[in-house]
């Protein structure tokens, strides 16, 4: 099946198989690596990307599904070189270790602060509880999210 | 591979500033070659650096007072790459050419190999080749501590998992439905399961050739317990037993080898140690060690577990690629990794130990059982860890102890943060409260009645001439956590409350420095100064999460050549830099580091020396930072760091440098398990918090706070996430992690939705560390080990907490809400 849809602000065509799932088409077609599989089953949120600005599971999508829609993976969430503010933070805070968990946490970290300028820690958890992490506790991540809120909101004053 | 990927951020000649200013500078410039040479002549006759031993350098930077950046929390430069998506795990380095492998697992928990019958795979297009042992063409032994494992089974299997063949095929989906044609026949075998069965059978052996299903045996023999026992006014006995825990690092195992590149066999792989990942591989295909490169690129997450595993994939995947001549890749599902990789200990730990009125421990007397599973792996090494640990951080006189490693028919035993600790950890701490319980004391009064200081002797009779901060720690935490205050109001709260009950407990916990047994340690690394004033560094440690060659590494040069982080690459994880050991044993930094500091302060030694003589100054007076060597009380007066490394190539100094250090190590009689164990210990004690609801058995941990005695504290930040980690990691294992086995020894619940581990709506608060730095004289500025220390009392301190809080005796992990129930008598146990 043909589709096209929009990834990180650039369109893209192409087949692909009824079956086939988002990730595969990010990380192996279109070599988006910065998304990660972890569980293939919906348990750990690492595959997490914006689909019309909505996270959901690449692991659990099939490509045919995102026709004429638009994706945002990780390696759109920087403009260029420049961090968006939860990257900056998530540096700055000491929230990443491995890594591998970390595209997931940024992009649910984007969609938060967008639709909440400032979570409350209990937000927070709220939010991102779908995602797991084996490496820092998450305490650090928590911080992060704080500290990108505020970023955010004294670059808007 | 990887780590070339992070360049200098642009180019870095545009970022330094070129600082010719200096008139001194450029009049000694213009003098003439005749003299120029003889100075340099003169100058370098002067240089000492090759008498200089690691040693000197090493304490010479001990005694350092004030630092640049050392104790800073400086960011870890592969944040930025981490954040932006763009660092590379091995996954992300496959080629569309690569063949897919597959894992064909034995459904047999102990049965003999009849027949493997692969044409039905064979048929299927797409598929290249199946593997069994037969087509190994070295040696299929990768027995970690004793040769008892095959890579591929041979003649029989010894556990549900076990891997038979190995398929390879052009995609996954096919490899995926060849595995499932290859047809093995087995002839079962009678199983054990059960650890105290299998140590007591003759008739079922899981490794013939053994004699016995023992695969190991430690002991310590200190003092008469005898005696001991005798003069104890209290004595309390105990059998513990703690669980299997899986890593579930996010990154599942993973390897990618390419068969002629360099014209070696290369290896990208999720590995801890690539020098035993190479030497593994090489064994098994017949071919010399130099021949095989292994590149680790970042890895999402270790924890012990690709220390083991990490090799074995590596061979797999190099095997193929050897045989096919074709790029080969393996990644375990999670289901694969769950089934097959080894796990933490499962153990079953008998400990009495008896203390006099006044307090002190007169003696104690342990057995530790280790169901080891298939293998024996690590065991020998986790076992013996245990055993040398079992007295806790405190002076016992008297001491008998045993340690058994077991085989069974289960997955097997490995490498995992707290190595055999936590759970002998668990019991000590359960034993010391009650024991202080009886005594009427306090329990903290009573552990620091006993706990080991400078000057005192361990369990294994070793000296404690240093480092031994553990007293101080427990003091410090005692008052931060507030102990007193809340043991006496949450015993009031308790009585009001009916369904909620508080607690709170201690685990103090000690963990030796470097390898185990005796085995020598060293660190190794390469330093060398470019051109252009940037710096590389090799080291064969990997980056797996804990962040040493991307944060302490960086720190260790900046500090003593005074560059800035932006100018320092380090090139990790890969065989073609020097040997450095592996990254486990919270050694990354505190031994890794230490080859770093060696070859950074060679390099150091020539160029300040180079620099009081192009100043005028002694080498004494002479500061390296700020890009710059500038004259200590006169800052106007300077050398750039560019320009000094520019003379240095004109004068013939060599601006590159190996910084090997051999650990010192004493001698230790396993007859009786007496004399030098470790070099030093890292120690740390952590308080927790709980509530308990008594209604449905679940424990919430409220706050933990930590302190750790770990020597010198290089980056605060990455220790506090080291910490906060392993909390969290160890809290998991305490409260809700558990592998199901069924009667055949297969693990029912191998995915993260019937394993559990914690979300962070989980988590407690977690206080920042108190820090005693009690520095270490052989560590870089007298760093200790860190990444593992406070997953070991977790067990400890949080069953002290729920003991505490229910009155109940805690002596069996995990406290999930079902088994704190069979604690209160509401469900039967
Ligand atoms: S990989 Fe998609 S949720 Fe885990
Ligand atoms: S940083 Fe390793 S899993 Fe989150």
């Amino acid at each position: 099946m043909k589709i096209t849809f929009k990834v990180n602000g650039e369109p893209v065509t192409m087949d692909v198989k009824p079956n086939e799932l988002l990730i595969n088409v990010l990380r192996d077609k279109l070599k988006l690596t910065g998304t990660k599989y972890v569980c293939g089953i919906g348990e750990c949120g690492a595959c997490t990307v914006l689909l019309d600005g909505e996270p959901i599971l690449s692991c659990l999508t099939l490509a045919v599904d995102v026709n004429g829609r638009e994706v945002t993976t990780i390696e759109g969430i920087s403009k260029g070189d420049e961090l968006s503010e939860v990257q900056e933070a998530f540096v700055e805070e000491g929230a990443i270790q491995c890594g591998y968990c970390i595209p997931g946490f940024i992009i649910m970290g984007e969609y938060l602060l967008r639709i909440k300028q400032k979570p409350t820690e209990d937000e927070i958890k709220e939010y991102l509880r779908g995602n797991l992490c084996r490496c820092t506790g998450y305490v650090n991540i928590i911080k992060a999210i704080k500290k990108a809120s505020e970023l955010k909101i004294s670059k808007t004053k | 591979m990887c780590g070339l990927r992070e360049a200098l951020p642009e180019d870095v000649t545009s970022l330094i500033t070129l600082t010719l200013s200096f008139s001194g500078f450029e009049v000694f410039k213009l003098k003439d070659l005749l003299i120029y040479s003889c100075l340099s002549l003169l100058w370098l006759s002067t240089m000492s650096d090759t008498s200089v031993g690691p040693e000197h350098l090493i304490s010479k930077w001990l005694e350092a007072k004030e630092f640049l950046v050392v104790g800073k929390s400086v960011s870890r430069i592969d944040a930025l790459s981490k954040a932006l998506g763009t660092a590379k795990y091995t996954e992300d380095y496959l080629m569309s050419e690569a063949l897919f492998i597959k894992q064909v697992l034995s459904p047999e928990p102990h049965a003999i190999i009849k027949s493997v019958d692969v044409s039905g795979a064979l048929r299927i297009p797409g598929v290249a080749r199946v593997f069994t042992a037969s087509d190994i063409p070295g040696i299929n032994q990768v027995g970690y501590a004793l040769p008892d494992q095959p890579l591929l089974a041979e003649r029989k299997v010894r556990y549900v998992g076990e891997v038979v063949a190995l398929v390879a095929a052009s995609d996954y989906e096919k490899a995926l439905r060849a595995a499932e044609e290859v047809r093995v026949g087995y002839e079962p075998l009678p199983h054990i399961l059960d650890p105290l069965e299998a140590m007591e059978r003759s008739d079922v052996l899981i490794h013939e050739e053994a004699g016995s299903n023992i695969a190991f045996r430690t002991k310590v023999r200190k003092g008469d317990v005898v005696e001991g026992f005798s003069k104890s006014d209290v004595i309390v006995e105990n059998e513990y037993r703690t669980h299997h825990q899986d890593h579930i690092y996010l990154e599942t195992e993973a390897a990618l080898a390419i068969p002629d590149m360099e014209g070696r066999v290369t290896i990208i792989g999720g590995i801890q140690y690539p020098h035993l990942a190479r030497d593994i591989t090489a064994k098994v295909l017949g071919i010399p060690s130099s021949f095989v490169k292994v590149v680790v690129p970042y890895v999402g997450g270790g924890f012990g577990g690709k220390d083991d595993e990490g090799p074995l994939a590596a061979a797999k995947a190099g095997l193929v690629a050897y045989l096919t001549k074709k790029p080969a890749f393996i990644l375990y599902s999670r289901e694969e990794s769950i089934i097959i990789h080894p796990k933490r200990e499962a153990a079953i730990i008998r400990y009495k130990s008896g203390a006099s009125g006044d307090g002190k421990l007169q003696a104690i007397e342990v057995t530790i059982i280790h169901d080891t599973g298939a293998y024996a792996n690590r065991s020998p090494f986790i076992l013996w860890r245990a055993t040398m640990h079992s007295s806790g951080p405190y002076e016992v006189p008297n001491a008998r102890v045993d340690g058994y490693a077991v085989y069974t028919n289960k997955v097997y035993e490995g490498s995992f943060r707290a190595f055999g600790n936590a759970s002998i950890q668990f019991a000590v701490e359960r034993q010391m409260d009650q024991l202080a319980d009886k005594l009427g004391m306090d329990p903290i009064e009573f552990r620091l009645k006993n706990i080991l200081e400078p000057g005192k002797y361990t369990v294994t009779g070793q000296l404690l001439d240093h480092s031994v901060g553990v007293g101080d720690a427990v003091r410090k935490l005692a008052e931060v956590s507030e102990w007193r205050r809340k043991y006496e109001e949450y015993k009031k709260f308790n009585k009001a409350s009916d369904r909620f009950k508080r607690g709170i407990g201690i685990g103090v916990a000690w963990h030796g420095i470097s390898t185990s047994r005796g085995v020598p340690d060293w660190s190794n690394s390469y330093v060398k100064i470019e051109k252009d004033g940037s710096v590389t560094v090799f080291t064969g440690i990997t980056e797996i999460g804990q962040g040493s060659p991307t944060s302490s590494h960086i720190q260790i040069v900046c500090e003593l050549l005074g560059v800035s982080p932006n100018h320092v690459k380090v090139v990790f994880g890969g065989t073609d830099a020097p040997d450095a050991g592996a990254t486990h044993a919270s050694r990354g930094t505190s031994i890794g580091g230490i080859g770093v500091l060696v070859a950074a302060a060679k390099l150091r030694e020539r160029l300040v020396s180079l620099a009081a003589s192009m100043l005028n100054v002694s080498p004494e007076d002479v500061v390296l930072r700020d890009e710059k060597a500038q004259v200590k009380n006169d800052p106007t007066r300077y050398v750039s760091w560019k320009d000094l490394v520019k003379e240095a190539m004109s004068r013939g100094v060599e601006l590159s440098a190996t910084g090997y250090f051999f650990l010192p190590k004493g001698k230790f009689d396993d007859t009786v398990g007496q004399g030098f164990a470790y070099p030093a210990y890292s120690y740390i004690a952590i308080v927790s918090e709980v509530e308990v609801d008594t209604w449905t058995g679940q424990v919430r941990v409220l706050k933990v706070w930590p302190a750790l005695a770990a020597g010198r504290i290089i980056n605060p930040q990455q220790v506090e996430g080291q910490v906060e980690g392993a909390v969290v990691q160890g809290m998991g294992y305490v409260l809700m992690e558990q592998l199901i086995f069924d009667e055949k020894g297969r693990i029912l619940n191998p995915d993260l939705t019937d394993y559990v581990i914690p979300t962070i709506r989980d988590i407690p608060e977690i206080a920042k560390p108190v820090y005693v730095e009690d520095v270490f004289k052989y560590g870089p500025f007298g760093a200790k080990g860190v990444g593992e220390m406070a997953l070991i009392p977790m067990p400890a301190t949080l069953s002290n907490a729920v003991a505490n809080a229910l009155g109940v005796n805690v002596t069996r992990l995990p406290l999930t809400p079902e088994n704190i129930l069979k604690l209160l008598g509401k469900v039967r146990g």
